[in-house]
């Protein structure tokens, strides 16, 4: 659940348009129809925001807004008053009470929801749902590069995957773009003349629409200048050119917050096993290790108390291989789970040559460590 | 008493119905028991201070429950008569005056509003006693009408 905003107005018709303003948002809304019930929902409550309505019976909102302020456990919660009256004594009255901001009505709802916006951290309800999408399921990318090389580039490296990616060589362009198709992630050259990569960056920040889009910056590996700026300004992260495909492809995820883990981790016939694919590196690593303590758990929860580690399409053992491999065994002696090995000759024979994998013992297949493992471990189904 | 009472009453009712309804209000002739056997609904709110009066915003039945249902965002079948409809109207008609008072405020004609209040009835009017002005005004959007009628005491009676 996301922020509570509480609405205080006597009008049950501005209190349910202020619902409906935030029906498409991931926040809570608590009403109340004057001061009095307004403070007790708000001790009641802790909201972190009050919409408070001006003119009111029983305790108007100057009253309540001061009874607020001498509040120490209350005097933080942010402010914004709304009022039928635009008058400048008015309005200068209302900035005397120490509000955050004021709203004078008649408002349009996207007014109403964007300077909220601006107080609070407000995600619309399918940003909230696209969290646990799946890194193998549709994407809209959209890359801002005057070159088309690069945005070529980034479709190569994303070839195979069920993302779709589309180009804009200006930030115009890439603005009427967002306006027509919100994009799950965008990508944008912080090279791009005047600036204007960054300035495309704040006002894609400043915009309701896109304001939690994940944004990465694309920099030449040596443009450390335009990468600090980059970071300074808040780009989710920088992609470095030439591109990597692994490293997009790891950014990428990281922003979403993808689930990859259905890619290392399946059950099969009573067991967990961990895959790790041919093209393992430092970042399928940390991949795997962000999704190995949760997957192990969820497996012993279920039922599943033994583990195959596959490591049969890895040609190599290296320092990052091994390491992951010591802390899933060591994973599995503090969860007391079984746990079996599978590995070519050529990785069964390195890991001899290291003092902590000398006594690595490798299956040729899945089938032959299933059964290993099943003599060590008979099944209690 | 006021010269661009007309110019501000249709700037206020053309934002008003604009912003909260996206619906163009067009200034019409004021026509004489205009559909007044249909029960008409009036949000009412008052002004006190320098400059004192009424507002009546009124319009048939039908029309306020379709204004309600689209500040709500709801379907005409959804709202229910009374409540619902009273509170929009009264909302409405405090929002307008609303706009009104802060101009005539900047102007250095000060007052505060009253808490709306709503009237119902049908063969609606509203009579004008003496020593007060009365103006009324007239807008349409698809057929439908609405009255604003001001009763504005003068503002040497009223500022004692």
């Amino acid at each position: 659940m996301g922020p509570k905003i509480l609405t205080v107005d006597d009008s049950r018709t501005i209190r349910m348009i202020v619902t409906r303003a935030f029906k498409g948002f991931a926040c809570e809304i608590l009403e109340a129809s004057d001061g009095v019930e307004g403070l007790t929902v708000a001790q009641r409550e802790r909201p972190d925001i009050i919409l408070l309505d001006l003119t009111m019976p029983v305790m108007d909102g100057a009253e309540m807004l001061a009874k607020l302020k001498a509040d120490p456990e209350l005097r933080a919660i942010p402010v914004v008053m709304l009022t039928a009256e635009s008058g400048r004594d008015n309005v200068l009255r209302i900035a005397r009470l120490g509000v955050r901001d004021y709203l004078v009505k008649p408002f349009k709802e996207e007014l109403i929801v964007e300077r909220v916006g601006r107080i609070v951290d407000l995600k619309s309800k399918s940003d909230v749902v696209e969290r646990v999408k799946r890194f193998d399921d549709p994407l809209q990318i959209l890359v801002v590069d005057d070159k088309p090389a690069i945005v070529e580039q980034v479709q190569v490296a994303l070839t195979g995957l069920p993302w779709t990616v589309q180009g804009a060589a200006q930030a115009g362009q890439a603005v009427d773009c967002c306006s027509q198709t919100v994009p799950d992630i965008i990508l944008i050259s912080l090279s791009l003349p005047e600036s204007a990569g960054f300035i495309l960056f704040q006002m894609l920040r400043a915009s309701m629409r896109s304001k939690s889009i994940p944004i990465l910056g694309l920099s030449v590996k040596t443009a450390n200048d335009e990468q600090a700026r980059a970071q300074q300004l808040g780009f989710t992260a920088i992609v470095t050119k030439p591109i990597d495909v692994a490293d997009l492809q790891t950014k990428i995820s990281r922003a979403l917050n993808l689930d990859t883990s259905y890619r290392y981790f399946q059950r099969r016939e009573g067991v967990l096993v961990l895959l790790l694919p041919a093209g393992f590196n430092q970042a399928v690593a940390a991949d795997v290790t962000t999704h190995l303590r949760n997957k192990v758990c969820e497996a012993v929860d279920a039922g599943l108390n033994r583990l195959i580690i596959d490591m049969s399409q890895i040609k190599t053992a290296d320092v990052t291989l091994i390491r992951l491999g010591l802390d899933t065994l060591q994973l599995c002696t503090e969860l007391g789970v079984s746990r079996a090995l599978v590995g070519s000759e050529a990785v069964s024979r390195e890991c001899k040559n290291y003092a902590e994998t000398m006594d690595w013992k490798f299956s040729d297949s899945i089938e032959q460590a299933l059964a290993d493992i099943n003599e060590k471990t008979p099944t209690t189904a | 008493m006021i010269d661009d009472l007309d110019q501000m009453v249709t700037m206020a009712v053309t934002e008003l119905f604009g912003t909260m309804l996206h619906m163009q209000m067009l200034r019409v002739p004021v026509q004489e028991g205009f559909g007044n056997n249909e029960t008409h609904v009036a949000g009412v709110v008052g002004f006190i201070g320098k400059l004192s009066g009424v507002v009546y915003v009124y319009t048939s039945q039908s029309f306020a429950r379709r204004i309600t249902a689209t500040l709500l965002g709801m379907e005409n079948s959804e709202v229910e008569e009374g409540e619902m409809v009273n509170d929009a109207m009264g909302e409405m008609a405090n929002m307008l005056v609303g706009q009104m008072k802060s101009r005539l405020t900047d102007r250095g004609i000060p007052c505060v509003l009253t808490i709306p209040s709503v009237v119902r009835g049908s063969h609606f009017s509203v009579e004008v006693i003496t020593s007060t002005e009365g103006h009324v005004f007239s807008f349409e959007a698809e057929g439908n009408r609405i009255f604003v009628h001001f009763l504005l005491k003068p503002m040497d009676q009223s500022q004692h």
